[in-house]
Parts: structure tokens; C-alpha cells; sequence
């Protein structure tokens, strides 16, 4: 994707390497089509371990109308699906950090047992947003898991320039829930965090904050120049030690691992040649659903 | 009819809504044993309890973020900003996000919440509590915007807000909840949002006002009836999407304007009023807004609130200005103002002597050949009409009636052999045929020039002489500018001053 967007064959490509395990280890803890995801813009892993085809994930990326994600309204990364359980993303970030608490109110209101993960980046956690989000489904102890993949940048902006403590984890016990610290590169200390975060949501004992740590292996989006503000050296030595798909290739065999790789290019490239042929959009329709 | 205030038709359409739905459920700031600040919401905690009356934290921004994301969920939240002043904290989600969410997704997820805030002066209650916010929300398409005046829409309005698949914006003013008694229908009843009402039917001019405006807007039309002005007044009730065809219908009949509101003047919803009546070219003086003065806020100081806030006193002087400007076309007394700038050309044109049916018809078609010269001019812009309706002139003893479109001047015999004719105001074209000499007449047609130009005015008579010689002369028909004359069903009226010179 990285790739075809540089080249101009799509608009905006939204990198998520170095985050794959966060999402895998919270999305293999949910139910698909009964918990519910208020996705962050790196959430690709966890929407196809939710069972998105790759298909639908390269019409988004290509921004084709048949997308439904976004209909060709949104650019890339703008994730949605009603069947999957996944809110409709936004741009500005975190606004779903509220949308996430009124579906896990609406899960406690209708009594249907499902728990919603609410994921976002350090960045959005220094909003009031997060703040406002998280005070309140504490109060009401609703059955959602807010998860910071906290990489350490805010687009340019290092972390010691967004918020004072090397973590965010003790900020839980400020709202009155457990705060777990994760180290995000490792799917299966991510995977056992989240379930118990969900055994305590689906109790009813309330919402949990876990600080799921990992390097952003590239820039921010595909519109932007790290070089600018990026020690070269220190990121490569990041992603040697951190790099979150070595370490699950190393849980199993290299054939499988060789295997598993081969299977899953292959399905990207064909969902992208398949996707980039679909018609763009027909300007006729540009007006429609902006009301019922 | 039992009569209820507007805060008792808000508390009714709440309490029916959460009964009739259980879906329904109502969070805010004070909104649970304190029954709101306004009362709104009195009684419903003890009713439906804590978990569908819901205190919410001093917090903005996470209440509408809350409704957006109960919403997605298939729950209709009702969800309720203290004081319209608060609201901007919540602008993100209600603009950004509710406003956006069925069409961002096509039509997959909707937001069907419900925002309900006080706005409005007029009370002291100084800068933080008494603005008008509207404009900032009607301007964000996908959201609703409603603003009740009377009981019945209060309660009309607000459950048709909760049942709509939309999210909707309820703007309650703080001065009608107590002020404002009138007659609220029991049980089920839906006022359709999109839909103005007409508050008082009038000739003379359109009052557009909402809110306490709307009240005060209604009492001045009763005071300047006895001043000899019809006023109409349209209570437009829902602010987004506008109701244009309540509002032109209303325009077409009286083409003057005044709007009423209290939000600041630039920008406001006055704005928009006035350029949708513009575009229609339904005013035929300048309209005038009666709105608060741009400055950042609305003071506190009796005096000082006084001065900003239209009252009776601004808005009777702005009607007493608006009928005294000179309608731009239709003032008798303007009928013949030599500040219209002319142009004019002639043809000659082989007529027989009896001739004025033929004549009539050739003007329709030159009309419909240049509809520029069947127009009407007004600094508000240029109108060209559908239908062609000539002001016949046959000389003094049979002069035009005025009220045409157009106008055909021709004495016969009796006249000149080559005159120009006068452009009537309100018209901008008019047609001379001189005396038939031989068969042949000069024709002249002089135009308004700053709605026609010369060239138009030249390709007008040619249309005209062709038409009239194919019509003249059965032989040229072939040549005939109707190609399908049954394509075109322009009504030609005034006929009963042909019938009276032939007779």
C-alpha cells in the first residue's frame, strides 16, 4: 500500500507496522459480530483477524464507492462496518472515544453481554476527549476496554513533548479502573491483557486502560517525512528489537511462517489488482444519505 | 383545547416519548432530581429511573460524543446542553460527526440523537447565557436544525425530532418556556420538521422570524394593521433544511422582506433568507434585517441588552421602511420614471392594416425568442417570466392597464409614422408599430438597458418581423419561427382589449 500510494495510484496510505500485535491480541479476544470495535487508524490487523476480506480493505484504500468503509467518501483508514461490529472512524482524533462509551452504554442499556474496544494512539489520549470518555465509563461502569497503542509519536512530536510520565498507565487509577502496561509487540502478552479486560467488562465491573507500548516502524502516514525528525539509527535498532511480526513468526515453524507470508501477499496483491479496477464514482450520487 | 407553556409541552413530548419508547432515554447536566435547570425534564427520574434520566458530568463534548455513539447502537438519546452558550464544546461531534455519519458510510450507519438546548435573551442573563446559535448549525449539512416558538411546536416538534432517522438540533428559546401559553393537542402529535407555518397571512410583507422573535414579530403585525400594512408573518420552525417553498410561496405574494433574529446580523440566518428571496427574484425593494448589532455578546446590563436585541419599536420601523421604499416595477406613480436607461432599433415590417392579433402574437414569440425583453428588472436582480402578458396601448382611448410583462403600443391609423415607445418600469421591453403605409410599418422596440442590450433588442424585432410576415403571409409559413407551435401553450391574457377595439 505504502508502495501504491508514493507511486499516485492511491491517495493516502496509513502504515501500521510495528502495531500488528495490539490489534490481533484484543481483536482474537472478541467475539466478531457481537463485541464491538471504536477502531484506531492502525487497527488493520485487528479488522482482518474480525474477518474484513482484503478485498474491502483495498477498495477503502483505493477509495472506490464499493467500499464499505467509506464509500469513496473518506480516504484510507477511515475504517466501518455494521456486520463486523466496527464504528464508523472519523478524521479528527479521538472523537470515538465517546462514540466507543455510548455503544458500550447502549451494550448495558440493551443487556446483549457485548463489550466494545475503544483503541487510540497517545496522541488522541491527550485530548479531553479521551479524558471526558474514559471519567465517564468509569462512572457508569460500562463494558468497554480502552486500549493507547502508544508508540511514542504524535505524527513529529515526541512523547516527552505530550505528556510527563514515561507511561499512561497510572492516568487508570485517576478514573478509578486497573491499568494494565503491555508490551505491544508481543501478541500474546497483548492477547492475555485483553482477555482479562474483557472478563472484567463482561462482569460488569467495568472498563479497563491498557497501555499497549510499540515503535511506529514508519512515518505517520504517506504524508509524511520522518527523515525530518527521526534518529535513523535508533528506530532501526527499535525494529530489531521490537518488531511484533518476528516475534510471532518465532511462536512457529519457518514453513509455516514462509508459508503463511507467500499466502497472505498473494491475497493482497490480488484484492489490490481487483480493487484498483472498480469504477470510481459516479458524481450524480454525491449528494445521496446526507439525509435518510 | 387544555393550554399548556412551552416548558410543559417539552416535559409532556419526553415523558410521552420514553413511555411509548423504551429506546428513548434522556442525559445532561442537572437533568435527573433537579428536573434541568429549566425543568424540562421534571419528573422523568423518578418515572423511568437512573438509567434513562442521566446526570451527566460538566462535560460538554462526551455528552453529544455519548448520544453520537448511543445512537449508532439503534438507542434514541435525547440528549440536553444546559445553555445553548455551552454547545461549541459539543460542535465536533454535532457537526463533525452526527451531521456526517450516514453519508460518510453510505447510507450504512445512521445517528438518530436528539440535542436539546436553551438559547435566546432578553432575560440579563449577559453574554454567556442568552446567545443565538443557529447559524453555526444550519450551516453543517446531514443535521437538523428545529426551533419551536409556540407550545404545540415545542412538543410537535421534539417528537418528531426523537422518531427522526436523523440527528436533529433543538433549539428551545429560554423566554418562551414560561411566556408562551397556548393550546398543545394530548397524545400523539408530530409536527413535520422541514415545514414553515404561516403564523399570520398578510398582503403587504413577509415577516420571517422564530423564537421569542416570532412573538414579538406577531405582536407588531397587529399594531401596523392599523397603520395600513398587511403584514405576513412566517413562523419558519425548522431552521435546516429551510422550508424555500413555504418561504417563496409567501414572497411571491407580498416580494417584500424583513427578518427578524437575534443572532448577530453577519452571517446570520438573515443572510441566507435574504439571498434565497434574491435569487428567486421575488423582492421588489431591498429587504431588511432586524438582528443584533455585530458585537462578541449580548450584555447584561438592562439598558445595554435593550439596545442590542430587536424589539416591537426595531422591527415596526423596519416594516414602516420597507413599504416606503418604491417598489422597483408595479408603483403607478413610477409608471413613467425617465430614469430608465433606453435603447432602441427599428425594422419595417410588411403588416395589413388590421393587424393587432397578428402583432400580440409576434410579441409572444419574440419573447420566447429573447425572454430578456419579457422581464422584469429590479436591483434585486432580473426575473424573466414564464408568461408573456402584453399591455396593449390602442391610443388614449384605449391606453395599457399596466400589470403586463410587456408592452405593445399601437395607434393605428392615428399615429405617427415612426415613435419610439416607453419601457414601463417593472417591464424591460415595449414595442411601437408605426401607421401601415403601403403594407409596411416601422416597428420600434426600446428596451431597458440595464437588463437588454442593443443586440438583444435588435434580434427581438428581427423575431418579431419574421414572425409577423410568416403569419401575415400564409406563403412564407414554411418559414415560420413555430416549429411546433403546439409545444408552446404561453397564455396570452388581456384579451378582452383586442375584442373591444375590433368591435
Amino acid at each position: 500500500m505504502w508502495r501504491l500510494a508514493r507511486a499516485g495510484r492511491a491517495h493516502f496510505a496509513v502504515p501500521c507496522s510495528g502495531h500488528e500485535a495490539i490489534g490481533t491480541g484484543y481483536a482474537l479476544a472478541m467475539r466478531p459480530g457481537v463485541d464491538w470495535l471504536a477502531p484506531h487508524y492502525r487497527d488493520l490487523a485487528a479488522l482482518l483477524v474480525l474477518g474484513m476480506p482484503p478485498r474491502d480493505v483495498m477498495l477503502c484504500f483505493f477509495s472506490r464507492p464499493s467500499d464499505p468503509n467509506a464509500r469513496g467518501r473518506q480516504p484510507y483508514a477511515h475504517f466501518g462496518s455494521r456486520a463486523l461490529h466496527v464504528l464508523s472512524q472519523q478524521g479528527p482524533q479521538p472523537n470515538h472515544c465517546s462514540h466507543g462509551v455510548g455503544c458500550a452504554w447502549g451494550s448495558k442499556l440493551l443487556g446483549d453481554g457485548s463489550v466494545t474496544v475503544i483503541a487510540f494512539g497517545d496522541g488522541g489520549a491527550q485530548k479531553g476527549e479521551a479524558h471526558e470518555s474514559m471519567n465517564v465509563a468509569t462512572i457508569h461502569k460500562l463494558p468497554c476496554v480502552f486500549v493507547v497503542h502508544r508508540n511514542g509519536w504524535t505524527q513529529s512530536v515526541r512523547r516527552e513533548d505530550q505528556y510527563a510520565t514515561p507511561t499512561l498507565v497510572a492516568r487508570a487509577e485517576g478514573y478509578g479502573m486497573p491499568g494494565i502496561a503491555v508490551d505491544g509487540s508481543d501478541v500474546e502478552a497483548m492477547h492475555a491483557a485483553a482477555s482479562a479486560a474483557f472478563a472484567r467488562a463482561r462482569a460488569g465491573e467495568g472498563p479497563t486502560l491498557i497501555d499497549a507500548a510499540c515503535v511506529r516502524f514508519m512515518p505517520n502516514t504517506s504524508n509524511d517525512d520522518d527523515s525530518r525528525y527521526r534518529d535513523r539509527a535508533e528506530l532501526e535498532a527499535q525494529r530489531a528489537a521490537r518488531d511484533p511480526l518476528a516475534r510471532a513468526r518465532a511462536l512457529v515453524t519457518a514453513e509455516f511462517a514462509a508459508q503463511v507470508d507467500a499466502e497472505n501477499a498473494a491475497l493482497a496483491a490480488e484484492a489490490a489488482e481487483w480493487a484498483e479496477a472498480q469504477p470510481l464514482g459516479d458524481p450524480a450520487t454525491v449528494a445521496e444519505h446526507t439525509y435518510a | 383545547m387544555r393550554e399548556l407553556t412551552v416548558i410543559e409541552a417539552v416535559r409532556e413530548a419526553l415523558a410521552e416519548e420514553m413511555a411509548r419508547d423504551e429506546h428513548v432515554l434522556v442525559l445532561g447536566e442537572d437533568v435527573g432530581k433537579l428536573g434541568g435547570v429549566f425543568r424540562a425534564t421534571e419528573g422523568l427520574f423518578e418515572r423511568f429511573g437512573a438509567a434513562r434520566v442521566v446526570d451527566m458530568p460538566m462535560a460538554e463534548t462526551v455528552i453529544a460524543g455519548v448520544a453520537v455513539g448511543l445512537a449508532m447502537r439503534g438507542l434514541r438519546p435525547v440528549a440536553e446542553i444546559q445553555f445553548a452558550d455551552f454547545i461549541h464544546a459539543a460542535m465536533d461531534h454535532l457537526v463533525g460527526e452526527a451531521a456526517k455519519i450516514r453519508w460518510r458510510t453510505g447510507g450504512d450507519w445512521s445517528c438518530p440523537m436528539v440535542l436539546r438546548t436553551a438559547y435566546g435573551g432578553g432575560f440579563r442573563g449577559g453574554p454567556y447565557h442568552s446567545q443565538s446559535v443557529e447559524a453555526f448549525y444550519a450551516h453543517a449539512p446531514g443535521l437538523k436544525v428545529v426551533a419551536p416558538s409556540t407550545p404545540a411546536d415545542a412538543k410537535g416538534l421534539l417528537i418528531a425530532a426523537i422518531r427522526d432517522p436523523d440527528p436533529v438540533l433543538v433549539l428551545e428559546h429560554k423566554r418562551t418556556y414560561r411566556a408562551i401559553r397556548g393550546p398543545v393537542p394530548e397524545g400523539e402529535y408530530v409536527v413535520p420538521i422541514g415545514r414553515a407555518a404561516i403564523a399570520r397571512e398578510g398582503r403587504d410583507v413577509t415577516v420571517i422570524a422564530w423564537g421569542m422573535m416570532l412573538h414579538e414579530s406577531l405582536a407588531v403585525a397587529e399594531t401596523v394593521a392599523n397603520e395600513g400594512i398587511d403584514a405576513e408573518v412566517v413562523d419558519l420552525r425548522t431552521l435546516a433544511p429551510l422550508d424555500r417553498e413555504t418561504i417563496l410561496a409567501s414572497l411571491a405574494k407580498t416580494r417584500r422582506l424583513c427578518v427578524v433574529h437575534e443572532d448577530t446580523i453577519t452571517m446570520g440566518l438573515g443572510a441566507e433568507l435574504c439571498a434565497l428571496a434574491a435569487e428567486a427574484g421575488l423582492l421588489d425593494v431591498p429587504p431588511v434585517r432586524v438582528a443584533m448589532p455585530d458585537i462578541p455578546g449580548i450584555p447584561v446590563d438592562d439598558q445595554l441588552e435593550d439596545a442590542v436585541l430587536p424589539n416591537r419599536a426595531t422591527i415596526r420601523d423596519a416594516l414602516l421602511r420597507l413599504v416606503a421604499r418604491p417598489r422597483a416595477h408595479r408603483s403607478a406613480r413610477a409608471a413613467f420614471d425617465p430614469g430608465i436607461p433606453q435603447a432602441s432599433s427599428v425594422v419595417v415590417v410588411a403588416l395589413p392594416e388590421e393587424h393587432t392579433r397578428l402583432a400580440l402574437a409576434a410579441v409572444v414569440e419574440a419573447a420566447r425568442v429573447i425572454p430578456r425583453c419579457n422581464a422584469s428588472f429590479a436591483w434585486s436582480g432580473i426575473v424573466e417570466h414564464d408568461e408573456v402578458v402584453v399591455d396593449l396601448d390602442l391610443g388614449p382611448s384605449a391606453p395599457a392597464r399596466g400589470g403586463g410583462t410587456i408592452t405593445l403600443v399601437d395607434y393605428g391609423r392615428e399615429g405617427s409614422d415612426l415613435a419610439v415607445p416607453f419601457v414601463r418600469p417593472g417591464q424591460t421591453a415595449a414595442v411601437r408599430i408605426g401607421a401601415v403605409r403601403d403594407g409596411r410599418a416601422y416597428v420600434a422596440c426600446a428596451v431597458d438597458h440595464r437588463a437588454v442590450d442593443g443586440a438583444d433588442a435588435g434580434r427581438f424585432l428581427a423575431a418579431f418581423k419574421t414572425a409577423a410576415e410568416s403569419a401575415a403571409h400564409p406563403d412564407l409559413g414554411a418559414r415560420s419561427a413555430h416549429p411546433d407551435p403546439g409545444a408552446r401553450a404561453t397564455p396570452l391574457r388581456h384579451p378582452e382589449l383586442v375584442e373591444g377595439r375590433e368591435s
